[in-house]
């Protein structure tokens, strides 16, 4: 556990550090395991450290055949996913992905998965650099 | 150090909350306090429907559920978000009750009976816990029972590979012991709310 912590910790410490990779921090980055090649979502907190806007784009998975960015809508007592172009970051903001608003929807599983695996995923910025972020598969229950 | 200590105890922390919550809001009671969920107590028909049930391909009826506190929703397995939220929020609050869990039937009805085959159906109910029941319906079947409690489904567009979302009731109903319907959850509803009502319900 101790170590899970700390590889956790210079993990975070990584991402901001890597070369190339756009200033900002990702967190709680996990994906809510469903049975067979059902489609999952990832959700997780994001937090923009640079100095202008900031725009993610798009995310993709060795993992995965097609990964989207998604957003649960809620109207007059229905809910539909959309499809999101990209999700702006303001310097300094954080946007959170979690149940029931936006997330990644990661679809056509390559391989089996069973929770307490790790995914890796790559989120792709406006001005094209990368970031890859470890995502964590959890059970299906649980908010 | 925080962060990844709360990834590991997510799923256990939110059930816990819900047995602490709902403890409160009884301990908290009147003798007949409002309901937690929204009261449509004869607003609509009684649990009335023909449909198979995945886990075993049986035919089975509405009525087939009397005795039992029953929850409707509607849904499909290709919803990574909206579902699998709500079933596991629903999952929590029957959790909640204990050993009346088993006097308890959630009753997930697919609207995309195309994509859903029972067998797949039958895997994404268990994934959320041993009272949630897949049923699936011919487009007939399910439109008699969607039109029955005034909700509507719809299918987007087919993509490159030939998926489509589907546009679906966000609503959860709650029907008493005899079939009679009684609360409506909304997606903003707490797992401890619906606890709190189930345990009402049960107790009737």
């Amino acid at each position: 556990m101790k170590q899970a912590l700390l590889s956790a910790l210079l993990l975070a410490v990584t991402m901001v550090a890597q070369a190339g990779a756009p200033p900002v921090t990702v967190s709680d980055a996990r994906i809510r395991w469903l049975p067979g090649d059902l489609p999952m979502a990832g959700y997780f907190s994001i937090t923009s450290h640079a100095s202008g806007p900031t725009k993610l784009v798009g995310a993709a998975s060795p993992d995965f055949g097609h990964v989207m960015l998604h957003r649960s809508v809620h109207e007059g007592g229905m809910a539909r996913m959309v499809h999101v172009d990209g999700v702006d970051l303001a310097p300094g903001q954080t946007v959170t992905f979690v149940p029931g608003s936006y997330h990644l929807m990661l679809m056509q599983r390559k391989k089996d998965l069973q929770p307490g695996e790790e995914v890796p995923v790559t989120l792709r910025f406006g001005d094209g650099e990368t970031l890859e972020v470890p995502f964590r598969v959890e059970g299906a229950q649980g908010e | 150090m925080t962060r990844a200590r709360a990834g590991a105890g997510r799923a256990v922390g939110a059930c816990l909350g819900t047995l602490l919550l709902a403890g409160l809001l009884v301990a908290c009671g009147h003798s007949a306090p409002p309901w937690g969920l929204r009261d449509i107590t004869g607003l609509m028909p009684p649990l009335d429907f023909t449909l198979t049930e995945a886990s075993d391909g049986a035919t089975v009826h509405g009525k087939d559920f009397q005795g039992h506190v029953v929850l409707l929703y509607f849904g499909y397995t290709h919803c990574p978000d909206v579902c699998p939220t709500t079933l596991s929020r629903i999952a929590c609050a029957v959790a909640a009750l204990g050993p009346q869990a088993e006097q308890v039937r959630v009753l997930f009805v697919t609207v995309d009976p195309a994509r859903d085959t029972l067998a797949q159906l039958k895997t994404y109910a268990a994934a959320f816990g041993p009272q949630i029941v897949g049923l699936r319906g011919s487009q007939d079947e399910i439109k008699a029972l969607t039109k029955r409690y005034r909700v509507s489904y719809g299918y987007g567009k087919p993509d490159a590979h030939g998926d489509y979302e589907v546009s679906h009731s966000s609503a959860v109903y709650v029907f008493d012991r005899e079939g009679e319907v009684r609360l409506l959850a909304d997606s903003t509803a707490e797992a401890a709310v619906i606890t709190g009502d189930l345990k009402r319900l049960l107790a009737e």
